[in-house]
């Protein structure tokens, strides 16, 4: 899976979260920080996460989301390492 | 000025009724003698399952919200759309459907109340609001997809801690007004919104705050009512407008039901110099226990000792008691004999509201002190619907060697709860409202005569 296939589908999920402004989504780049650039309220991130698993269909180590960072990069970089262990 | 010269008004009001679309048509609604308690289509699908089937519910989609499930968690409410925009999307991604209504009550009760934004905002404001049960419709669901489901505890996500904690309603109220003084709940299961309001009136009274949005919540739960029918207290066998028939000989049990009950509270002094609307002023609070050990069972004692602490050394008598009035069998008798014991038999009304929309159990005190506020404006008793006939022999207790109250059956104060509502002076009504575990509460709210 291509990294802007991932992030294409981090965007359709950032779409259900109801505290992120639609209006923020567009431009997302693996810079873009979920907290810092979209004011996303650092509770949200796990349902992030929870989401992801079930779209990328992983499945997410807890080691990996306590070390999570807040950029897009680090959601994709997750996701492709979950993926290469199944 | 000292916590005993201060004084305590009500300058706001709003909140969340069954079968009305806001405050005004739930008053036009209550004054016009109408039920609003409905056949309920969440009970009747359980069939033989389920006891009792009628309620005073209120469904999202007559507020105003759209309910969004999870795609992870089975049958998790995950937020809620506010159709209306009344609620920022982030207030709503913390909130159950009991919050959100405490949300949009207190929303109508600063508005009414005149409060600007740096009062709303100020150290002296607090949010004393609390519910009767807990975050149901939110724990149901997400234990069940965890210790049923055997998924992991994320798939529900990372709000079901405050959306279902002991004082969710306040918390989101006090993070969407962002007042910077006291946020707390009270708890007294059908006390609740009664004490809530209680504890209000203290904090202004005693010069803690100056101004409190108070009240009590209970959001629509089959989860909360199924409780309530195990027990088998609740009202069954009559169409849903005669369900709820407080002190009638024939009555069963409650109708359970839901809603929410704000008011602003403010230092007298302060809301008169501001030109705010008085809609009532608050003589006094008192509350207590029964002390007898029983979770249950009324104690006539404990009223009597309930009304001795809101009276003091008064003589004056309410023109109105607004009662607890369920229509359980013993919980009326036990009310309306200690009420007959401390006022007399004649001279004031009785008005139990609940006759009208069941009981919103920890919304009650609250949604009920309202109709008080609604009565003292209109000028008229609202009545105690269904009240056809009146126990003409004596109760069970009162025939026990150790009763020392009244000796006349109920149907002896006939004159005292009227059938339909009727247009009277008001200056004074108390209002009564009693829990389980033996905890009783009243408050006494006056016109302001200045």
């Amino acid at each position: 899976m291509e990294r802007q296939q991932i992030i294409d589908g981090l965007v359709e999920i950032l779409k259900t979260v109801r505290t992120i402004a639609p209006e923020k989504l567009a431009g997302i780049t693996e810079d873009t920080d979920f907290i810092a650039d979209l004011n996303t309220p650092s509770t949200e991130m796990i349902n992030i996460a929870a989401k992801a698993e079930q779209k990328f269909g992983v499945e997410f180590d807890d080691d990996d989301i306590d070390g999570l960072g807040s950029t897009v990069k680090d959601f994709v970089d997750l996701i492709i390492r979950a993926k290469e262990r199944e | 000025m000292s916590g005993s010269e201060r004084k305590v008004a009500v300058v706001g009001m709003g909140g969340i009724f069954p079968c009305s679309s806001d405050l005004a048509d739930f008053n036009d609604k209550l004054f016009s003698g109408r039920s609003l308690i409905r056949e309920w289509d969440q009970a009747l699908v359980h069939g033989k399952n389920i006891r009792s089937t009628v309620s005073g519910f209120i469904t999202e989609a007559e507020t105003g919200l759209e309910t969004v499930y999870s795609t992870l968690a089975e049958g998790y409410p995950e937020t809620y759309i506010d159709t209306l925009g009344r609620i920022p999307d982030g207030n709503l991604a913390t909130a159950d459907l009991g919050s959100i209504w405490a949300m949009l009550g207190a929303l109508d009760a600063i508005k009414m109340a005149g409060w600007s934004e740096s009062e709303t905002q100020s150290e002296q404001t607090g949010v004393i609001v609390g519910s009767g049960g807990a975050g149901h419709v939110i724990l149901r669901p997400a234990w069940h997809n965890f210790f049923e489901l055997n998924k992991k505890s994320r798939v529900a996500g990372s709000h079901t801690v405050d959306r279902a904690m002991v004082y969710r309603d306040a918390a989101n109220v006090s993070c969407l007004i962002k007042n910077k003084g006291v946020c707390e709940s009270i708890g007294s299961a059908c006390a609740t919104g009664l004490g809530n309001i209680g504890y209000a009136y203290r904090l202004i009274k005693f010069g803690i705050q100056d101004r409190v949005i108070a009240g009590g919540v209970e959001g629509t739960s089959l989860e909360t009512f199924i409780g309530f029918d195990a027990m088998q207290v609740l009202s069954r066998g009559f169409s849903p407008n005669e369900s709820s028939r407080p002190f009638d000989v024939s009555r069963n049990g409650f109708v359970c039901s839901f809603g929410c009950g704000i008011v602003a509270l403010e230092e007298y002094e302060q809301a008169k110099a501001r030109g705010a609307n008085i809609l009532g002023v608050i003589d006094n609070y008192f509350n207590n226990s029964d002390g007898d050990g029983n979770m249950f069972f009324p104690s006539f004692a404990g009223q009597k000792r309930l009304w001795k602490g809101l009276m003091g050394n008064s003589t004056r008598r309410p023109d109105v008691v607004k009662v607890h009035g369920t229509s359980t069998p013993v919980g009326d008798s036990v009310e309306l004999l200690s009420v007959v014991d401390v006022l007399g038999e004649d001279g004031y009304h009785i008005s139990a509201p609940k006759s009208q929309f069941g009981h919103m159990l920890g919304a009650a005190g609250a949604v009920e002190f309202i109709t008080a506020l609604l009565m003292l404006k209109e000028q008229k008793v609202l009545p105690c619907l269904n009240s056809i006939t009146l126990n003409p022999e004596l109760e069970n207790f009162q025939r026990s060697d150790s009763w020392t109250g009244p000796q006349k059956p109920l149907e002896a104060y006939r004159n005292l709860i009227p059938q339909r509502g009727f247009a009277k002076e008001i200056n004074n009504i108390v209002c009564l409202n009693y829990g389980f575990g033996g905890t009783n509460s009243a408050i006494s709210v006056s016109h302001d005569r200045s």
